[in-house]
């Protein structure tokens, strides 16, 4: 792939003006509270598509297309089942209590709800996380680059890393959230063009369902088995792995997707915030796994395109978008797809930097090491974590590079420290019984239950760790969703065991933060009926491609 | 300066340039791989770009 005059027109424009935004609103950051809060006065229609846009980081785009491309539509599952449940689920009935709290971050609601304890855990499993997140974006970043552009390593990642410091080091949340939404309408006017040529080249979605196997023209149809479909995961699996727990435990508990509607000017909004973003992310299919599934059928008709092979043999499914994208678009267009590309990157790292210096400062400095510091010191504080996010995260995107399969580990320790999470929340917010020793020991309990179920089963050759096997699940995937939902039962049972055994909070403590304890709220503009309105749309898309 | 970091200003503008270069690189510049791509893509940027300045100008008139 090689750009021109006109390409690069389009990319220098793109980072003249998100350098410009952090240099503007720079003037605006007065506090603590706006350099990490954005003065929770971010409108509804910004929260809304930044509240999908954290998620959209390259790993999500490229990543879909290339599950389009192994799976096929069944991909959407992480989305109109994976997504749209527990974001309905969030405005309705969980942002009453992060935002009626005024908890500054979703560790600070369990501080409030629990005990120091279950904060520090959360707060420094989520600061740790979201840095090596961070790396990983960018060493992916760097990786794509070199393959289709032949920009060095190093010039990537720093490029990228010092673009990122600046417009967020100057100016904060509201920075980056303004970076994410630009980056919203850039994936999607940079890739529909690819999804509108594509389906006419490939005939249509008539000519996609003649030349790809009938399993990856359906979502639900092949799912009574594992043997039946090509992500050897069946219904209940997909449903109880995907659908809850993986699902709600990360929509509805993790502080990058939540600070997004908590910085929303008031309560209303806040709750209408991941439903009405819910809408685009029901469409994101249409955008992100469209271009797989165009790649493997044009591949499959030897139509003038296929999709690239490893150095191994195998079809390299990750090069699905960019192949597309080089294949069909001429310069211009080709330097408006690969800033897309490049802005799904940053806006990631920068969502990951922006969460993990909130977090840093008001659940691990402010809670631990200076309690009465000024404002000033705070976002001063906020501001060097900033920095050392960045430069955390460029060392772990030179660590990803040296150690092949650190990537893949640190996605497996995620996963068991995401498993268990909504558990906590689930049990904090609508049993009053629940006590801080139970969701400690509930989260820890599930955590270590996770890994060791991920020991003693095998997958595609990976797990049974432990040194004994006593399951083999069919793919990777169903192990995934295997191990979430040991974590997340585990939680569960121990969570009430230990709350049984241990002294709950006064009542009078706990108002505003359980929902038996809680005044329902009179919304005039009740979300419920917006909620509703939702679900039925995921269920007709469900139904359309059954 | 609040006006000019009002983000349908910022998308806008950005829009409406990026769009302007899509459309120009049609007519100047000849290519064998889709060109007419450029065009197209270049008009709805331009009117997306446009569309969220015309918002940002009535949003500002109205709070003015």
């Amino acid at each position: 792939m090689h750009l021109a005059l006109p390409d690069y027109l389009v990319i220098l424009l793109y980072f003249a003006v998100v350098l410009t935004v952090g240099f503007m609103i720079k003037y605006k950051i007065k506090t603590t509270n706006d350099f990490l809060m954005s003065s929770r006065s971010v409108p509804l229609w910004i929260t809304s598509l930044a509240f999908i846009s954290a998620n959209l980081g390259a790993q999500e785009v490229i990543g879909m297309a290339a599950s389009g491309a192994k799976y096929g539509i069944m991909t959407s599952h992480f989305y109109w089942l994976g997504a749209i449940p527990a974001m309905v689920f969030l405005g309705i009935f969980m942002m009453p209590f992060y935002y009626g709290s005024r908890a500054r971050s979703v560790p600070e609601y369990l501080a409030l709800r629990f005990d120091d304890k279950t904060r520090s855990l959360n707060a420094v499993a989520f600061a740790v996380m979201t840095i090596f997140s961070s790396g990983i974006s960018l060493y992916a970043l760097a990786l794509l680059m070199k393959i289709i552009l032949g920009w060095s390593f190093e010039f990537s990642v720093f490029m990228a890393a010092g673009i990122v410091l600046i417009y967020t080091f100057l100016g904060g949340l509201t920075s980056a959230v303004y970076n994410e939404v630009l980056q919203f309408f850039l994936i999607v006017l940079g890739i529909a063009p690819v999804v509108f040529i594509g389906l006419h080249e490939a005939g249509g979605w008539s000519g996609i369902v003649k030349n790809l196997p009938e399993a990856m023209t359906h979502t639900w149809k092949n799912m009574g088995s594992v043997d039946d479909n090509p992500m050897g995961v069946n219904g209940w699996g997909m449903t109880m792995g995907l659908g809850f727990v993986m699902s709600f435990g990360y929509w509805c508990t993790d502080f990058l997707v939540v600070q997004r509607a908590m910085i929303a000017r008031n309560m209303s909004a806040a709750r209408r915030t991941p439903i009405i973003a819910s809408f685009p992310k029901m469409m994101m299919p249409f955008i992100v796994i469209a271009p797989g599934l165009i790649a493997m059928a044009l591949t499959n008709a030897h139509a003038g395109f296929s999709l690239p092979l490893k150095p191994d043999g195998r079809t390299d499914f990750d090069m699905a978008l960019p192949s597309l994208i080089a294949h069909y678009y001429p310069s211009g267009l080709l330097g408006v797809g690969v800033t897309a590309l490049l802005a799904s990157f940053m806006s990631g790292m920068a969502g990951n930097v922006t969460a993990f210096n909130t977090v840093f400062t008001f659940d691990i400095y402010q809670a631990h090491i200076k309690k009465d510091g000024t404002d000033e010191h705070y976002l001063l504080v906020g501001k060097m974590a900033t920095v050392f996010g960045i430069l955390a995260s460029i060392g772990t995107a030179y660590l990803t590079s040296r150690f092949n399969n650190l990537n893949d580990f640190l996605q497996l320790v995620f996963s068991f420290v995401n498993g268990p999470l909504f558990a906590t929340f689930l049990l904090g917010m609508f049993w009053k019984r629940t006590t801080g020793h139970g969701a400690f020991w509930g989260l820890l309990l599930g955590t270590v239950f996770a890994a060791i179920f991920h020991g003693i089963t095998v997958a595609e050759g990976k797990g049974g760790w432990l040194g004994f096997n006593v399951y083999e699940f069919h793919s990777g995937m169903g192990q995934a969703f295997g191990v979430a939902t040991v974590a997340w039962t585990c939680c569960f049972i121990f969570t009430i065991l230990v709350s049984l055994i241990t002294k709950p909070k006064e009542e009078k403590e706990l108002e505003g933060l359980v929902y038996s304890l809680t005044p329902r709220l009179k919304d005039p503009k009740n979300p419920v009926y917006l909620a509703i309105a939702m679900i039925v749309l995921g269920i007709i898309l469900n139904l359309l491609f059954f | 300066m609040d006006k000019l970091t009002d983000l349908r200003f910022i998308i806008g503008l950005f829009f409406s340039l990026s769009g302007v270069v899509l459309i120009l690189t049609y007519f100047v510049v000849t290519q064998s791989n889709h060109p007419q791509m450029n065009l197209y893509a270049g008009c709805v940027m331009l009117l997306f770009g446009l569309f969220m300045l015309l918002m940002f100008y009535k949003g500002d008139a109205a709070d003015a």
